[in-house]
């Protein structure tokens, strides 16, 4: 795998990143320790809810709860930009007219067929 | 002290009843009480604004259990992430399968921030994980694939080729009879070979 390529859909792996084994400096070290200190101490909490003999509820994850939250409420932090509008009136506004006009002008064009009788009605049992 | 029987399922209206009684307020102010529990979420530890001054950059990477370096929230315009972290957008297939996750069915351990697309990064959904053989070489090889046999077979269209026909020909000079030919007349004779 020494000549993987990334492309936009398949990332680098943390085993492959050259970084991990060669020019380790004090920085990058120190900085893998904090995050290792910050994952020790939700492992430590969460192992001290777990093995604990009185608990009868269930363990509630703040992590899970905040993403549910955010994902929930983003319209306090909604502002009308140029993207937003655009994207708004892409997926609200041209869906609405276009298939009202698409479907209009295909509907009148057969009944205008079926009045004239060049229609081929066909009789087909399964649609 | 004695301990009074009392029925539990009515010590909540009893108590109700007593705060309307003496109540201060009135209409709804009246029957919902002032204080909340202290059990569940707090206000600052759920996502809020977009953070603009250090010590809130500060105090948000604290909130998402993330180093002040490596917390990055998503660009303000407006789209509605608020201050929530922007990670790696890699999926849980690339995550170690053999480390003790807290939940190993989604690789996560507990208290870990959660992607934005966390449902989308799922190891039934989204795969970003390296793929043998890269991306162009396989665009090429199913998009070549699929373009040859659509031109070959517009080319089918185009040039037909079949093997020479010609029109069935019957026994009998041309089943007269069977046709409803008149037995007594003669038939006209029909030669459908030549020697």
């Amino acid at each position: 795998m020494a000549d993987y390529r990334e492309a936009p859909l398949a990332t680098r792996p943390k085993t492959l990143d050259p970084n991990e084994y060669f020019n380790l400096s004090p920085d990058y070290r120190r900085a893998e320790e904090e995050r290792a200190a910050l994952r020790a101490n939700l492992k430590r909490q969460y192992q001290l809810q777990l093995n604990n003999p009185h608990r009868t509820e269930l363990i509630e994850d703040p992590a899970l709860t905040r993403w549910v939250y955010a994902r929930a409420n983003p319209y306090p932090h909604f502002r009308p930009t140029k993207k937003t509008s655009l994207l708004g009136v892409m997926f609200g506004v041209v869906p609405l007219f276009a298939l009202y006009y698409i479907f209009k002008t295909d509907r009148d064009k057969k009944e205008e067929m079926i009045k004239a009788g060049t229609l081929n009605r066909k009789f087909s049992l399964s649609y | 002290r004695q301990q009074q029987p009392v029925n539990m399922a009515g010590v909540g209206f009893q108590r109700l009843a007593k705060a309307l009684a003496k109540g201060k307020g009135s209409g709804l102010s009246a029957l919902v009480s002032g204080c909340r529990a202290a059990s569940g979420a707090t206000k600052d530890s759920l996502p809020g604004a977009y953070p603009k001054t250090p010590e809130e950059r500060a105090a948000a990477a604290k909130k998402y259990n993330l180093r002040v370096e490596d917390y990055e929230p998503y660009p303000d315009n407006g789209e509605g992430f608020g201050d929530y972290p922007k990670l790696q957008d890699r999926s849980q297939h690339e995550r170690d399968p053999w480390y003790k996750w807290d939940h190993p069915d989604l690789r996560r351990n507990w208290g870990e921030p959660m992607h934005w697309n966390f449902d989308m990064y799922l190891r039934t959904r989204v795969d970003t994980s390296p793929s043998p053989v890269p991306w162009s070489t396989m665009w090429k090889q199913l998009f070549g694939f699929v373009g040859f046999m659509l031109f070959m077979f517009y080319m089918g269209e185009k040039f037909p080729s079949y093997q020479p026909i010609a029109p069935k020909q019957y026994p009998y000079n041309n089943l007269y009879l069977e046709k409803g030919g008149d037995p007594a007349k003669a038939p006209e004779e029909v030669k459908n070979y030549e020697i």
